[in-house]
């Protein structure tokens, strides 16, 4: 209740904020101070806000439906804090939390830079506002209650002890298909234990908890991270708007740019920390799949990099033109990396891309998806429309001719083609919505000629000198940088086997950057270190290259077997597989794997696990990091071998209705005697039996049988059943909450039929070798330092008053 | 004379269009819910049905192929074979998207990639008339 009530009136204030800004901008004299009040105002209802859900998340409070829908009790606190933004509300939460600290550090920015504020602030209070719309009461409020709707509560999240309580009985639910039982929780069943004295949440204990998938460190890290990249990209648009309404074109640009770097660094550092998540923790094999929701944030971030390009110039030539160059595209593309960034959210969760992406929210209801759609249209209008309106008098004052050997030129061509590859990725990615979608080689074979380009106009444009060049001095530069880079793709293609031929130019493009930047850094660490920034990036991003195509193009992988105690050698290491323990309070089996690679020994133990938030199998991979190269493997699957060592027979799996024949009669697998009772006692660790009804059919004949299996006293134990006619014994050895029985069907007289399988333990897994992957991850890390070191330099720069 | 930024500018744009549109249409993959259809094509689609539960799934350790039944709404049934192991959240998913092509002369659906939606834990919706 005071949730809403506060994001209620953030709402109001924030809508508040932009009017008095507005009117402050129209020349109003008292208003500023009101809507510097009404800005407070709203952030700190926004994060009074967001501690109180925090807070309700941290004592379990149930009685939310968010809260027990994506958290629970057994979780450790951070994850437990992570489940804040685990679902669509809390994470717009968590990105209007952002949203709210970035605006107040802006304010206090702008404030100090004449009119600046009024006309900044007004368009980013108008963003804060649509994302206080969306967590509002009637959208995707993260505070409703759970009988609000009626819900269906799962009983093991029920107080154990109220379970037979009567008012209850006649809001049990059993679930058709899994025998579950379900409470409904309605405003009835609230009324009912209001009147009962009792709390809802001490009546629901339980949240369903959070998905195992994000049950990791990186879960805490990148999706914080990435929303305050999402922030910082409204920022960048409220100056291109704030020029356009001032039409005043030269100082936005180097009040802009600081804050355009730190936030291309923040949600560049983000998305790396999402592909090393899907890389080392998820199992997919590889940090970038191109999958739509790591797409959707990487083309705000190709745009952002295009912009710093372009805006660099800008401000180069301000200098001696005075309004200096390529005005036009700076603000277009200052516009578009926030409008992608709505795209973005639009795409990922309008449930849009429901069947096209692993992790794409659902379907969000009629009135998210046209809000989603009315943000997007009203920025595009807004940040278009004053282009529009302004394009006579942009035209007229932008308008110069670039010498071909330029680094002007250069760097524009550069964002162009870094624009172009923002193109493909986002009509691959938006291709779904259009029932169509494109394959990895898509984003691939479009990406590489273009990497390929800014790998040779990166090096060129850095030789170049600014205006005009001369041309023996530009070949007396690129000496150097081009004879190293020759010679290291030369050893690189001959040691590494590389026979692509446009890697081989890929690699030539790599390099050259590299040299170029690391000749140019190596004279200015001489002198002044605070210009480093650039240089620092773009080693970081030739590192990057060369890192993917190492990784990517020489990674091998092969499924393999490995049966306990037997060393197989796989990609050139010996391979044995010495057994399991169990982690995490035994809830996960980690598999040890022995990794000899001549004389060097060590360990890998890669992880399997049934969830029970989704009775899934869940596997996590494990890495042998060697510096020059990963050794990865993934599990696929585990054999134990038992079942066999009692009663040599047959093993076999029915589901329900499912069939099988053994000495002449067919054995049909009904269904789970599971009584009511078992399942509360087999919660609470008590005695209970279940049993399997099968339906023999055996010449015609039918007969009902059960085996089962029991457990008193902390023991597991298995009732068998037998059916003479037949010679047949029949035995339960497991069965699994998805609706299976494993059987064990043996002779009665003891005879063996068939091939027996004899007891081993056997272990599948995947195993690569992924050389220099490293390189990506330091790639990235010192491309970010990189940024971190020319945001310093620009901001220092931006309070400099020149012109 | 056009200028140097045009001529570039529009020099990428342009090349890196066409090499798109070609491509796109060399790689784009189109959304099938109907299985008939499927069965007459030779194209590399994506087939999103439900799994049927009925038929199990088969896991063959040996070639490591793991093969399944699924549904479309019509209750046409489409086996698929995938050379790899079994999805993460396959027992649980509500509805499977399967990428490949359709073996005509073996009768099955040669899956490259499975992508397994699971039931929305946000909004469970079970009809009353479901329970009992």
């Amino acid at each position: 209740m005071i949730g809403n009530i506060l994001l209620t009136l953030g709402m109001l204030a924030g809508a508040f904020t932009v009017l008095m800004y507005f009117m402050t901008y129209k020349g109003y004299e008292n208003t500023l101070k009101f809507a510097r009040i009404g800005y407070h105002t709203m952030a700190i209802m926004v994060i009074a806000s967001s501690a109180l859900l925090l807070h309700a998340i941290l004592t379990h409070q149930y009685q939310y439906k968010y809260i027990y829908n994506y958290s629970g009790s057994d979780l450790p606190t951070g994850l437990l804090m992570s489940t804040f933004y685990a679902g669509q509300e809390g994470s717009f939460m968590l990105w209007l939390f952002f949203t709210a600290i970035v605006g107040l550090i802006l304010l206090e920015y702008t404030s100090k830079r004449g009119d600046l504020e009024q006309r900044v602030m007004m368009i980013f209070s108008l963003a804060a506002t649509f994302l206080l719309i969306m967590v509002s009461p009637m959208l995707k409020n993260p505070f409703a209650y759970i009988w609000a709707d009626p819900t269906f509560i799962e009983i093991k999240s029920i107080k154990q002890s109220l379970l037979s309580a009567p008012f209850l009985q006649n809001f049990l639910f059993e679930d058709a298909g899994g025998g579950k039982t379900f409470v409904k929780m309605n405003s009835e069943l609230f009324g009912i234990l209001k009147s009962q004295g009792i709390a809802v949440n001490d009546f629901i204990v339980q949240g369903k908890g959070l998905n195992p998938l994000l049950q990791n460190f990186w879960m805490q890290i990148h999706p914080p991270i990435l929303f305050v990249g999402f922030s910082m990209s409204t920022v960048p648009f409220a100056f291109a708007f704030a020029a356009l309404l001032k039409n005043e074109y030269n100082n936005w640009i180097k009040q802009a740019l600081p804050w355009v770097l730190s936030g291309t660094m923040v949600l560049g550092l983000a998305i790396m920390l999402g592909g090393y998540w899907a890389y080392g923790v998820l199992g997919w094999g590889g940090y970038w799949g191109w999958d739509p929701v790591e797409n959707s944030s990487l083309v705000p971030w190709i745009i952002g990099v295009a912009s710093i390009h372009t805006m660099l110039v800008q401000r180069k030539t301000q200098a001696k033109d005075g309004i200096g160059r390529f005005g036009k595209t700076n603000l277009i593309l200052c516009i578009m990396t926030y409008l992608l960034v709505l795209y973005s959210t639009f795409l990922t969760r309008s449930g849009i891309l429901g069947d096209a992406s692993v992790h794409s929210f659902v379907d969000p209801g009629m009135t998210v998806y046209l809000l989603l759609i009315s943000l997007v249209g009203i920025f595009t209008i807004l940040g278009f429309g004053a282009i529009a309106y302004r394009w006579k008098y942009l035209n007229e004052h932008f308008n110069f001719e670039d010498n071909l050997l330029s680094r002007e030129l250069a760097l524009f061509t550069g964002s162009v083609a870094l624009i172009a590859a923002a193109i493909i990725v986002l009509v691959g990615t938006s291709a779904p919505i259009f029932g169509q979608s494109v394959e990895v080689r898509f984003y691939n074979e479009l990406n590489l000629p273009i990497g390929i380009i800014i790998g040779f106009l990166n090096g060129f444009s850095l030789l170049l000198k600014w205006k005009h060049t001369n041309k023996k001095d530009f070949l007396k530069q690129a000496r150097f940088s081009m004879i190293s880079a020759f010679v290291l793709t030369i050893l690189i293609a001959v040691f590494g086997g590389v026979t692509d031929i446009m890697l081989i130019i890929f690699t030539l493009s790599a390099s050259f950057t590299l040299f170029v930047n690391l000749e140019i850094a190596y004279k200015i660490f001489m002198g002044r270190k605070s210009f480093l920034g650039a240089y620092v990036a773009h080693i970081g991003i030739a590192l990057f290259m060369l890192g993917v195509i190492a990784s990517g193009s020489f990674s091998e992988t092969k499924q393999i077997q490995l049966t306990k105690g037997e060393k197989v050698n796989v990609l050139g290491y010996d391979l044995t597989f010495t057994g399991f323990n169990l982690i995490e309070n035994g809830q996960k089996y980690a598999f040890n794997i022995e990794v000899a690679d001549g004389s060097d020994k060590s360990v890998v133990a890669p992880v399997m696990y049934i969830a029970e938030f989704n009775n899934s199998l869940m596997r996590e991979p494990d890495i042998l990091n060697l510096i020059t190269k990963d050794f990865y493997v993934a599990p696929v699957s585990y054999e134990d071998g038992s079942g066999h060592n009692s009663n040599a027979g047959t093993n076999v799996t029915l589901s329900r209705g499912e069939s099988y024949e053994f000495n002449g009669a067919k054995i049909i697998f009904d269904k789970f005697n599971f009584p009511p009772d078992a399942m509360s006692s087999m919660m609470s660790g008590g005695d209970f039996r279940i049993g399997a009804e099968i339906t023999l059919e055996y010449k015609g004949k039918y007969v009902q049988l059960e085996p089962a299996m029991k457990n008193s006293g902390g023991q597991r134990s298995f009732e068998a059943v037998e059916f003479k006619d037949a010679n047949l014994k029949i035995e339960m050895s497991n069965l699994d909450a998805s609706g299976k029985v494993s059987l064990v069907l043996s002779n009665l007289d003891g005879v063996q039929n068939g091939q027996l399988s004899s007891p081993k333990e056997i272990l599948s897994i995947d195993a690569s070798v992924k050389p220099f992957i490293n390189l990506v991850w330091a790639g990235v890390l010192v491309m970010v330092a990189g940024f971190i070191i020319s945001a310093f330099r620009r901001s220092k720069e931006s309070l400099v008053i020149d012109n | 004379m056009m200028k140097n930024k045009y001529m570039f500018g529009g020099f990428i744009i342009v090349v890196f269009l066409g090499i798109m549109i070609y491509l796109f249409t060399q790689t784009n993959v189109t959304y099938e819910e109907n299985f008939s259809a499927i069965k007459t094509s030779s194209k590399t689609i994506k087939a999103t049905g439900a799994w049927v539960k009925a038929k199990n799934y088969e896991i063959d350790r040996e070639k490591n192929i793991f093969s399944f039944y699924m549904t479309d709404s019509h209750g046409t049934e489409l086996k698929v074979i995938y050379k790899g192991a079994i999805p993460n959240n396959f027992e649980s998913a509500t509805s499977v998207v399967v990428t490949g092509k359709y073996n005509s002369q073996n009768g099955y659906f040669q899956a490259s990639d499975i992508l397994t939606k699971c039931p929305s834990k946000y909004e469970e919706q079970f009809d009353e008339n479901q329970s009992s």
